[in-house]
């Protein structure tokens, strides 16, 4: 039994000192104030838990959510893409249109809808990892050459998706599990096959560094390349969810994504190259998300309980944008547990004398 | 049987190697010997598939083989342990030792049971404490040494090569590497051994090649070399027994430059009390991470001492940061080179220039002549070789680079100046040279603190040495106490000599 304990124990100290951590307990300490808020708010103090009150939150978000998944991918190997946003654009154009201009099915769409984004990630990715231009600016330079591409094949927002389609993607499995959660659980389930081969390794050592991962026989190059094109594949499912959500189509939308994700990425405790895994990502967004949607009820309950009080949107952005603020410096304080294990090496190295001491 | 003939490679202006050759015969551990700066670590790296040479074969048992990354290398059955390693630093020691040659089992998932076997296996081997989901970066230095070693060994390399794998190593580190490599030169594997320590290459190598300036100089069984031969090919110079210091040189009633008492700085700098004169140098001593890197910091003001007090020219002084000790007249290098002293792609005149900056005023406008002429005046004093005076400092080899960081220091005569295992990973030669220009330093009334890890060095340098110990100074070491005996009781913490300090000296 004690076993049992100290190896729960063991794995939760292993767990403290992990970069995902930061990112856990931001999601848990958002998640509290997201579940008290919504609360108070609606005069209901389990409204949170109402399936559809989840659901509707998990659906509505989960390809930002996607989209910060895909860019701690990019971030563990040491690039980044800020054109991640206009990406889940082109996705959205391309499942609208090939259906409706071809009159194929809406699966060919989605098909070809990924196919177009592993496109655009190898061509990206040929550009940082091959011909090594900074990750910034070939990100910058993409958003408008993917804008370019998709108002070319859709001037303007229009198109639908069949009803059957969205209602699914909005439901619940039995119940109490929306569709779109599985959704997430899929590709963080890729993720974690991926931690467990060596391209998973690989991915850590090029990202912390290149010259030692060359040295050691991996192919920084082919590594990166790699890393895109899954990245690219999960921007193909999060364009999809987001066509699903929205079901329609805009050539113009959801380019925010590039910077937020990246954000999210860092609050989550990712590092710039080979610190930091895809649960961080997650987490980060989550953060982001519930944030936001405290302060909504928030405000919501201000407006309630105070006659004549009424707020522009701004005001609820700038005080979720300072709780990201702390969000961001609470990262520093939780990168304790790795500083800790520094001067536990420190003092081990400190206490060699006694052993050589007669 | 691996062959490297006439292998000639330029960076720049600076032409590493210069028709090089070098035999390594399978079971057989040869030392590649060198001064810094010679082509040992070019060498090394062309075989790793780090470098191409520009002209050169490179031959496998007789066939013409081609390195052309780390991937060809381990292909050829060529491991290395680098001396600026090739660990990653954010990873765990597990994925670190079998980065590149990780097991799998079915459609290659990771074989989780054989990893962690293997690495346990590898630890054991090894007489490594560490944990396998240690991040590297939380090791002391010495640990990730033997990591680098035993990642390149877990590969079962046909040619093994260990890039001055001892120089960060403890003595009980160094026996257990030593156990394994007989057992690997046994096992018929052929090793390249780079090393400063000449003691080692009797005690462990059969074979030495000596490289000077890019080319190949003397090979041979090392039973056919002394000392004395092996310092002469590498420098081309016959070693001088250096003239025995007599004595301090400050006089009666003269105040100490500097004092420091009672200072302490958890967890290494428990207590230390240590007094340094203007015309002397100062050595401190003792096994590494005693406390040494910590009390220098302190005096510099890098880091803040949680008590005891520091004297500097009279006056008490506790410095913010190191700009304010600067201005006060101290300098500062260090043995990390790479860390704490070099802006590896800023200029080499810049670089010199670099202390002086810290003094002047914020506006001055800094003319570039003025740098530039600075800067080659430092160049032709200490014999630094540089291709051009513009080229990236990355450009040197490491004795240049330290000697590149002195330079600038002396330049702006500091009264204070602190050396910090300043001749870490450099040749005998340059170490003479800086020795040299310290001993000039100290006459012309300098005080000179310098920590060195090498107990040899110390001897030869220090005109009295604290040795610290648990970061306590163990003994003062002065006059006819100053005897390696008694510096090596010291470090060890087994004998405490502390004389009174006698005005006019011992």
């Amino acid at each position: 039994m004690s076993t049992f304990a100290d190896s729960i124990n063991l794995s939760l100290r292993r767990f403290r000192r992990t970069p995902a951590f930061t990112g856990f307990i931001l999601f848990v300490v958002a998640l509290m104030l997201n579940i008290i808020m919504q609360g108070i708010a609606s005069g209901r103090p389990l409204a949170f838990f109402q399936p559809r009150s989840y659901g509707s939150l998990l659906m509505a978000n989960t390809p930002f959510i996607l989209s910060a998944m895909a860019q701690s991918l990019l971030l563990i190997v040491g690039l980044l893409d800020i054109s991640i946003g206009i990406q889940f654009a082109l996705v959205n154009v391309v499942c609208i249109m090939v259906p409706q201009a071809f009159g194929v099915p809406v699966w060919v769409g989605w098909i070809a809808a990924i196919g177009a984004s592993l496109i655009i990630s190898a061509a990206i990715g040929a550009c940082s990892a091959i011909l090594r231009l900074p990750a910034m600016l070939v990100g910058y330079a993409f958003i408008f050459i993917i804008k370019g591409i998709n108002v070319s094949i859709m001037p303007t927002p229009q198109g639908k998706v069949p009803r059957a389609f969205y209602k699914a993607y909005d439901s619940l499995v039995a119940g109490v599990i929306p569709v779109s959660l599985i959704v997430l659980a899929a590709v963080f389930g890729l993720w974690l096959i991926l931690k467990r081969r060596p391209l998973g390794k690989h991915m850590y050592a090029v990202g912390g560094n290149p010259r030692n991962a060359f040295a050691a026989g991996i192919n920084p190059v082919a590594v990166q390349m790699k890393a895109n094109l899954i990245k690219g594949f999960i921007v193909g499912v999060g364009g999809i969810c987001l066509t699903l959500m929205t079901a329609s189509g805009n050539p113009l939308q959801a380019e925010n994504y590039g910077l937020r994700s990246l954000i999210a990425c860092i609050l989550g405790g990712l590092g710039f190259g080979g610190w930091g895994s895809m649960a961080c990502g997650m987490f980060g967004a989550w953060f982001f998300v519930l944030i936001q949607n405290t302060v909504y009820y928030f405000f919501s309950f201000l407006s309630k309980v105070v006659s004549g009080f009424s707020v522009s949107s701004y005001w609820q952005n700038f005080v979720s944008d300072v709780i990201l603020l702390l969000g961001l410096l609470m990262t520093i304080i939780t990168a304790k547990e790795q500083r800790n294990t520094l001067k536990e090496g420190f003092i081990n190295q400190f206490k060699r004398g006694e052993r050589i001491d007669p | 049987m691996i062959q490297l003939l006439d292998i000639s490679k330029t960076y720049g202006a600076v032409q590493a190697l210069k028709q090089a050759h070098m035999t390594v015969a399978p079971g057989r551990i040869t030392a590649l010997l060198g001064s810094n700066g010679s082509g040992k670590s070019t060498l090394i790296k062309i075989l790793a598939g780090l470098v191409s040479p520009n002209t050169g074969q490179v031959l496998l048992d007789g066939q013409e083989v081609f390195i052309r990354s780390g991937n060809d290398a381990k292909a050829l059955g060529i491991a290395t342990a680098f001396q600026d390693l090739s660990l990653v630093p954010m990873m765990t020691v597990e994925e670190n030792l079998l980065l590149g040659d990780e097991p799998t089992r079915l459609a290659g998932m990771l074989d989780q049971g054989s990893i962690r076997q293997t690495v346990a296996s590898l630890l054991e081997r090894f007489s490594l404490k560490c944990q396998p989901q240690d991040f590297v970066q939380t090791l002391p230095p010495s640990t990730q040494y033997m990591l680098e070693i035993a990642k390149a060994v877990h590969r079962r390399p046909r040619v093994l090569l260990l890039d001055e794998a001892t120089a960060a190593l403890h003595q009980d580190e160094i026996d257990v590497l030593f156990k394994i490599l007989r057992q690997l030169r046994n096992e018929g594997v052929a090793i390249v051994f780079v090393t400063h320590r000449m003691h080692e290459v009797f005690e462990l190598c059969d074979e030495a090649v000596i490289l000077r300036s890019g080319e190949t100089v003397k090979s041979g069984p090392v039973s056919d070399f002394s000392l004395d031969d092996l310092v002469y090919y590498m420098t081309g110079q016959r070693m001088q027994e250096a003239a025995a210091y007599e004595g301090l040189t400050h006089k009666a009633g003269q105040a100490p430059l500097l004092t420091a008492r009672a200072i302490s700085l958890p967890p290494r700098v428990k207590d230390i009390t240590l007094e340094a004169y203007a015309g002397e140098i100062v050595g401190i001593g003792g096994l590494e991470g005693q406390g040494q890197s910590d009390f220098m910091r302190a005096l510099l003001g890098a880091s803040q001492i949680f008590s005891g007090q520091i004297h500097f020219d009279v006056a008490k002084a506790q410095f913010k940061q190191p700009a304010d000790a600067i201005k006060a007249g101290i300098g500062f290098i260090s043995g990390e080179r790479n860390r704490e002293a070099m802006f590896a792609d800023r200029t080499i005149a810049e670089n010199i220039f670099a202390g002086n900056t810290a003094k002047g005023r914020r506006f001055t406008f800094l003319k570039k002549s003025a740098v530039n002429r600075f800067a080659n005046q430092a160049v032709d004093t200490y014999q630094i070789k540089v291709g051009r005076i513009q080229d990236a400092a990355s450009t040197l080899s490491g004795g240049n680079q330290q000697k590149l960081v002195i330079a600038r220091w002396i330049a702006m005569q500091p009264k204070l100046l602190l050396l910090d295992d300043p001749t870490k990973g450099v040749d005998i030669h340059s170490r003479l040279e800086i020795h040299q220009i310290l001993r000039q330093c100290a006459d012309d009334g300098m005080a000179v603190i310098i920590s060195a890890s090498d107990t040899d060095e110390l001897m030869d340098i220090a005109d009295r040495i604290y040795v610290f110990y648990e970061g306590m100074v163990s003994g003062m070491l002065e006059g006819e106490n100053k005897t390696h005996e008694h510096l090596v009781a010291c470090m060890m913490g087994v004998c405490h000599i502390q004389p009174e300090r006698q005005e006019g000296g011992a």
